[in-house]
């Protein structure tokens, strides 16, 4: 772009940027590099063209230009190069195919007995199944009188959809060993703030108790009038789950039930497996309330998440003093 | 628009008077630039490391390493070219090092830079040697209980949790956080270094312009040089992109070297062992990081461990520590200052030595007899060589300067007294020739670094052939600008071609291999700039 100047009303051309830097180079070396004037009377022009290529550059500017164009060319071909490569700041994907069959272990690696697991337990056991951060209430239920009692199949209804799905039913000795998805489908809170209630703690008494074990007066009046001695209930907003059918809503704000684990029971060794989940997905991933009938849906949507592989261990906590 | 943008910059970072040191046109030759190789691969190293820092968990360093190298898309190119980082740091790091020495360039006023140089070498072997350890592999466990072995031999317990932390635990995040704390340090060196080498006292001038101390340009000179941009820039862009293409190349290439001879492992190898606790792990014989490997050995030497780690390590350490204080002569030259050059020499022989030896002897002892017999030929032979050579005349002599001639002469040397050992042994015809061929390249290439008696420069000689330097520079200008557009045609096919390589598994380095190629390729294009542009038929030392 040539610089251009105004000459009272017609605008003048002047040097283009490139010849002003040439001549700004030339004056520079005229400085650094002692031009010697003597010498440039005695030689003329010949010394003065031999000094201009010697300390400013015998590469003119056209030819200039264009290796710098080559290096651009190259720099952009490295970038293009590189832009793939940037995939190593993006993390591997754990996906998993299948569900894996997960024995059940205790902290310290032995396999859980399904016939000494206490029956109506307040103590939370909790074990992470399919990925390690999802983690399941192992319960055995029983009746008041603390018999373990038979949980049938049934099926459960998603209010938020209406649609159905069929809950297998319990397992073990007395079919009456369950585990559900300890993360409350309402808003994703976790034990101890959800968990499961034993029959002694469904009275009104509960309903003046300290977090995390009160209980609503809804979720008290709902458990008489269906008859059931114990219930899952959420303490962060109120939310009641059936665990003797299914996990089923049993009072809102909750309007999914909890996803079961499927459990299966080998009697000859009394060991327990996890092998799948059936209802919505976890809390949020079934957050549209549709029961997923392919389950390896949602694991691969739990990108970052690792499987838990063929053992989980059973913590425990127990949150009534 | 690409001119605007870079007059934007230019105004605006005023690279023209950045206080960096300017450049005399003949100094723009690899040995003057050793210091950018060495910090070229500092920051390639710094940059993989910090991509590698996302993925490592230091409470599971095998696994971690595992899943990097097989699973994170990339993964196994970036580790590798971060163990070569480094190892090619620790590498220009010794040449930098030896050719500094072999010019004199700790002598006064530059004893500081010096110092602060050999610090920086001994941390950057720690740096090393911890993150070496992070593997968490057999070889890096065991060099870990060696390492800390030594330490409680010494007296220096205390410092093993300091260093290790609970390492034998399975947690590594003190060596990690270690790692990069040392990592710091050489950065936070490396600017005092750089400021004091480049800023306050310049390059050192060649010794036809200044052989006697202090070898310094004065300010007033030096700035009639080139600037620091664009010339010095190019350069230099040329060289660190050099540097990261054989980073990248090299090692990407090994791994799909398979079975190579144990002895080759500790050099070549850029895979992971076994973890510790593995049945495989029964079988292979433990040897530490390469550039321990000398270490490793003097710790199999017959006096105690103390001792061997007093004489191997600390002693040479302190000698390079304080050699500006012990040389105070103002001679610059080798030949002139034979005592610290002989010295020089041996270290450079001893090191290379007791590393193979290491190398083939892994952990074996060795006795007093053994030691001086590998030891004291190679000292006397080099000994009695510069003592034999005599030192220049004023006037006529071709520089000793050049790192790599100088280690080809060492290695001549070593392979010369070796066959000569042979032939003491076990004479025979093979290692008659064997003699004949090392003996013949030993003198050549000893002559070759020997000053030049036969050769005269005369002026008129020199000025004759100016007008012919420069018809021939300019048919190679124009054949390099040919270069450079074959070459910008060949990095887009292999940028193209970089977009098909898989993210994991065996092809996955392929992309390394590529990349290091296309490093190579702009390196290339900015040396061929720099030729065409700034290149002058006759580039005079003043």
């Amino acid at each position: 772009m040539p610089l251009k100047f105004r000459l009272g009303k017609d605008v003048k051309g002047g040097l283009s940027y490139q010849d002003y830097i040439y001549l700004k180079r030339i004056v520079q070396a005229f400085r650094l590099h002692r031009f010697d004037q003597r010498e440039f009377a005695r030689k003329g022009e010949d010394y003065l063209f031999n000094f201009v290529n010697k300390n400013v550059g015998p590469v003119d500017e056209k030819r200039r230009k264009f290796l710098q164009g080559i290096l651009v060319g190259v720099s952009a071909a490295l970038v293009a190069g590189i832009i793939p490569g940037l995939r190593v700041l993006v993390p591997p994907v754990e996906a998993i195919s299948g569900f894996p069959k997960t024995l059940i272990v205790d902290s310290s690696g032995n396999p859980i007995k399904a016939s000494t697991l206490p029956v109506n337990s307040p103590i939370i056991m909790l074990f992470s199944y399919p990925l390690k951060d999802e983690i399941n209430f192992l319960l055995n239920l029983g009746d008041k009188d603390g018999k373990p009692v038979e949980i049938p199949a049934t099926t459960v209804i998603v209010p938020q959809t209406g649609d159905k799905y069929q809950f297998p039913g319990g397992v073990g000795p007395n079919k009456s060993i369950v585990a559900y998805s300890a993360i409350c489908q309402h808003l994703g809170c976790e034990p101890p703030y959800i968990h499961f209630y034993p029959p002694k703690y469904v009275n009104t008494a509960q309903i003046s108790a300290p977090e995390p074990d009160a209980l609503t007066a809804e979720a008290v009046l709902a458990a008489q009038k269906e008859n059931l001695p114990g219930i899952i209930h959420c303490d962060c907003h109120g939310s009641t789950y059936d665990p003797y059918h299914g996990a089923a809503v049993l009072t809102g704000p909750t309007v999914r039930p909890l996803p079961a684990v499927i459990l299966e029971w080998d009697s000859s060794t009394d060991y327990l497996y996890a092998t799948g989940y059936v209802g919505v997905g976890v809390y949020p991933t079934g957050s549209n309330g549709v029961p997923s009938k392919d389950p390896s849906s949602d694991l691969e949507e739990s990108q970052f998440g690792v499987s838990v592989g063929n053992k989980s261990s059973i913590s425990e906590s127990n949150p009534f003093s | 628009m690409f001119e605007r943008v870079k007059n934007w910059f230019k105004e605006r970072i005023n690279m023209d008077d950045l206080p960096f040191f300017r450049t005399p046109d003949y100094m723009y030759h690899v040995g003057d630039w050793l210091g950018a190789l060495v910090a070229g691969a500092f920051f390639y190293t710094v940059i993989s490391g910090l991509i590698l820092l996302l993925y490592y968990n230091p409470e599971a360093g095998y696994e971690a390493t595992q899943t990097i190298i097989n699973k994170v898309p990339y993964g196994s190119v970036v580790l590798y070219s971060h163990l070569y980082g480094a190892y090619a740091m620790i590498i220009l790091a010794y040449i930098h090092m030896f050719r500094n020495y072999f010019v004199g360039a700790y002598k006064k006023p530059r004893e500081l830079v010096w110092i602060l140089g050999v610090l920086m070498l001994a941390i950057t072997l720690g740096t090393s040697f911890l993150g070496y350890s992070l593997i968490g592999d057999v070889l890096a466990t065991s060099a870990v209980d060696v390492g800390a072995g030594i330490l409680s031999s010494m007296g220096l317990g205390f410092l093993v949790p300091i260093f290790f932390g609970n390492y034998s635990a399975g947690d590594y995040a003190r060596v990690l956080g270690l790692h990069i704390i040392f990592v710091a340090l050489i950065g936070l060196l490396f600017i005092v270094h750089f400021f004091l080498a480049d800023v306050q006292y310049g390059m050192m001038p060649s010794r036809k312009v200044k052989d006697k101390v202090p070898a310094v340009y004065p300010k007033a000179q030096w700035t009639k040089f080139n600037p620091w941009w664009p010339r010095n820039f190019i350069y230099m862009m040329s060289l660190v992109f050099l540097t990261w293409g054989f980073i990248l190349i090299v090692p990407n290439l090994l791994v799909y070297l398979n079975g190579l001879p144990q002895i080759a492992n500790p050099f070549l190898n850029p895979k992971p062992a076994p973890p510790p606790n593995s049945p495989a792990a029964a079988s292979v014989t433990t040897y530490p990081p390469w550039f321990f490997l000398f270490l490793y050995k003097i710790a199999d030497f017959p006096a105690t461990l103390t001792e061997n780690i007093v004489i191997g390590v600390f002693i040479p350490l302190i000698y390079l520590l304080i050699v500006p204080f012990i040389d105070r002569t103002d001679e610059l030259h080798p030949l002139k200052r034979k005592l610290f050059t002989w010295i020089g020499v041996v270290m450079i022989v001893f090191l290379i030595q007791t590393s193979l030896w290491g190398d083939l002897a892994p952990g074996v002892p060795v006795t007093w007899s053994q030691v001086f017999e590998a030891y004291l030929p190679p000292a006397i032979i080099s000994a009695v060589g510069i003592w034999l050579i005599p030192p220049p005349s004023k006037a006529n002599y071709k520089a000793l300067v050049n790192p790599l001639t100088m280690l080809g002469f060492v290695t001549i040397t070593i392979m010369f007294v070796g066959s000569v050992f042979e032939i003491m042994v076990s004479p025979s015809l093979s290692s008659v020739v064997l003699v004949g061929l090392f003996a013949s390249a030993f003198v050549t290439l000893g002559k070759l670094l020997s000053p030049y008696i036969t050769r005269t420069e005369s002026g008129s000689v020199e000025k004759a052939s100016i007008s012919g330097n420069e018809s021939k520079l300019i048919i190679k200008k124009n054949i390099a600008e040919i270069l450079m557009i074959v070459l910008m045609i060949i990095a887009i096919v292999i940028a193209a071609n970089m977009w098909t390589i898989p993210t994991t598994g065996y092809f996955s380095n392929l992309f390394g291999v590529d990349l290091g190629i296309l490093f190579v390729i702009i390196g290339e294009e900015f040396s061929l700039y720099h030729y065409i542009v700034y290149k002058k038929p006759v580039e005079p030392e003043e």
